[in-house]
């Protein structure tokens, strides 16, 4: 099933001259499958990403998430579709430092609002156990490692259920050990919970563990290699 | 809007505020210490208007009829001819003994209106007497025990009761500092002479505390009969005072029973306009000061919002990528504000009420007297504070919350990556 289908979608900042981000870029994500975004540092890797996450607005081209032609939305309703489709695992973790890692993740689902309290806490509570966070649920970010706020941020992307979860270069500040379980996660996200994730990635070993590589180079996309491992079985 | 939507974007804003305590303390003691200095200086301004206009209607009878006319009555030759061009010429005026014509039906008709009281008197200029001193003196023939139920005349004596003018053979009541003058006091008696000639015996049974507004130190009371018959104007009066039970009628009420009678009937309104006119621009004054206290403190509220938005900028970038909607992101903020200045306005609530008791608790002296401050304590102050203060506050969060609205995520994400 095509989660997102990118048609010659392009970003352009405005200015004297105008800096292209992203041009003519086309492809179809499928839901199930890892995808990775690779490339040099500002080749238009992240930019991809933002315009994907309906995050930014393409200046060309069209984007379909789930067949929705997402050309004239609105604001607001950009911002619905965000919290029902999309999780996001940033480099750093950007939680909200005043609350819990529970309180974090209730968050989107408060917001959405289609759980009772009591249920939205199970919820919560279950996503967090799911990264192995089940006994730091009442930490707020500042008690937790930089691996743990991570898995928090990643139980924070699954609150509502996405079809899509999108990480922009999220191992960045982690070490390797760390970097391998949120490669695993997201493998695991994408086989085993039949998501579309997609990761802008500078780790080889990440790159190396996706079903899809798109390769990036001064804002357009090079290849795409659908050669990865799909349905492989999770290796750690 | 849900109320969950409230209640999660509230939760956010209250952890802001908790966070930066040192802001948020300075933002509530702003508007509290702005709503508490409101509430005391506008119980102050009010208590004293109030009172002010309490001893203004007080201080005399609502409505006073005397015998003067505003114009010259018309002569029979205009009135037998309405429409016609009539031009008098060299006609002389029948010289009229002054007073009120027709009083007993005057005085029925200002005490129609249901509870009123009229009082009938006589006033007349006479000369005291004593070793070789005179002193003119104003005297007003009074029926005590009706006069008593429209003036404040009882609560005025330093010493006596009007009830003694009854029972006293020639009794007078002067004010204090005329009698420091003539060097006599209660139980002296005293000679007065009229300006017919006519000379009697007076007795002081009553002293009148100095400094009274409407009544000089020049006046003096006696039995209207007795005022009268030394006045040499038996069975006339020249003057009906009248207490209404709402005094706010007096005005409409004196215009009728003028159109009625031909009399100059005044209402205390038309004799205190000034006063009245000064009131309006005190108030005036008033309010544009304290109104001014509450806007100012409800700068501290801007402030606070605003930096609180700059810092969180992040958060609101993060909180917009993961789904919150600009509305939102907004009215987080305008909740920070909105919080800010109820806590402010409840921390003032006690800050004036703290205030009045100290300010209620003061003795002034004045004329002798040692009195309390007049406040005026009603709940409509303690809720033009909060209306105020809150409207204020939203403003002043609402201009900062607005830039929260237009962070753009990818602007934030693309700075930090």
């Amino acid at each position: 099933m095509i989660a997102l289908d990118a048609e010659t979608l392009g970003r352009t900042l405005p200015g004297d001259p105008p800096i292209t981000l992203v041009a003519n870029a086309s492809f179809e994500l499928e839901r199930g499958a890892f995808t990775t975004i690779v490339g040099p540092s500002g080749c238009g890797k992240s930019s991809l990403l933002y315009l994907l996450g309906l995050i930014d607005r393409p200046s060309t081209g069209t984007l379909r998430v789930e067949g929705l032609d997402t050309a004239g939305l609105s604001a607001d309703r950009r911002a619905q579709l965000r919290l029902e489709r999309f999780g996001f695992v940033f480099q750093f973790h950007f939680l909200l430092p005043e609350f819990t890692a529970l309180e974090n993740v209730l968050m989107p689902i408060r917001r959405l609002a289609r759980l009772d309290s009591a249920a939205a806490d199970t919820r919560a509570r279950d996503l967090l156990a799911s990264v192995g966070m089940a006994d730091k649920v009442t930490k707020t970010p500042d008690k937790l490692s930089g691996g743990e706020r991570q898995r928090v941020a990643i139980a924070r992307a699954l609150a509502n259920d996405p079809a899509v979860v999108l990480g922009d270069e999220p191992t960045g500040n982690l070490d390797s050990q760390n970097s391998a379980r949120v490669v695993a996660m997201f493998q695991a996200l994408a086989h085993e919970q039949n998501r579309a994730v997609v990761c802008v990635t500078h780790d080889q070993a990440i790159a190396a563990a996706a079903d899809v590589r798109i390769t990036m180079l001064d804002g357009r996309v090079t290849e795409i290699d659908r050669s990865g491992p799909i349905g492989r079985p999770r290796s750690m | 809007m849900s109320r969950g939507r409230t209640g999660l974007l509230a939760g956010i804003a209250i952890k802001h505020l908790v966070r930066r305590q040192r802001q948020t303390v300075v933002a509530v003691l702003g508007v509290a210490v702005g709503v508490g200095f409101f509430l005391a200086v506008s119980a102050m301004m009010i208590g004293s208007q109030r009172d002010f206009i309490d001893r203004l209607i007080d201080a005399a009878p609502h409505i006073i009829i005397s015998d003067e006319l505003r114009s010259p009555p018309p002569q029979p030759g205009t009135s037998a001819y309405p429409e016609g061009a009539v031009v008098l010429r060299g006609y002389k005026t029948r010289s009229e003994a002054r007073g009120l014509r027709d009083w007993p039906a005057i005085l029925a008709a200002a005490q129609s209106p249901a509870g009123a009281i009229a009082s009938p008197s006589l006033t007349g200029g006479i000369t005291l007497r004593l070793s070789g001193r005179q002193e003119a003196l104003a005297i007003i023939g009074i029926e005590p025990a009706i006069e008593d139920r429209i003036s404040t005349i009882s609560d005025r004596l330093r010493s006596g009761h009007l009830a003694d003018l009854e029972s006293t053979q020639g009794g007078l009541v002067i004010g204090e500092e005329l009698a420091t003058r003539l060097g006599i006091g209660m139980g002296d008696v005293v000679a007065a002479r009229s300006p017919s000639g006519a000379t009697r015996s007076l007795q002081i049974v009553g002293l009148l505390k100095r400094g009274q507004a409407g009544l000089s130190d020049q006046s003096g009371f006696m039995l209207l009969r007795e005022a009268q018959s030394l006045l040499g104007r038996p069975f006339i009066i020249n003057r009906i005072g009248v207490r209404l039970t709402d005094p706010y009628q007096a005005e409409a009420i004196a215009s009728g029973l003028e159109q009625r009678f031909g009399y100059k009937a005044e209402s205390w309104q038309a004799r205190s306009a000034d006063f009245l006119s000064l009131l309006v621009t005190r108030n005036v004054i008033m309010y544009s000061v304290v109104s001014a206290i509450l806007l100012v403190a409800s700068f501290g509220i801007y402030t606070a919002v605003s930096n609180s938005v700059t810092d969180k900028r992040r958060d609101i970038a993060i909180l917009g990528a993961i789904g919150f909607s600009r509305g939102d992101l907004q009215l987080i903020f305008v909740i920070e504000g909105l919080i800010l200045a109820l806590a402010g306005v409840l921390l003032g609530w006690l800050i004036g009420y703290g205030l009045m008791a100290i300010l209620g608790s003061l003795r002034f002296p004045i004329a002798g007297d040692n009195q309390h401050l007049p406040l005026d304590r009603s709940a409509r102050q303690y809720l033009i504070a909060a209306g105020v203060s809150t409207l204020a506050g939203g403003v002043a969060a609402w201009l900062p919350a607005r830039k929260a609205a237009g962070v753009e995520p990818v602007d934030i994400l693309r700075g930090a990556a």
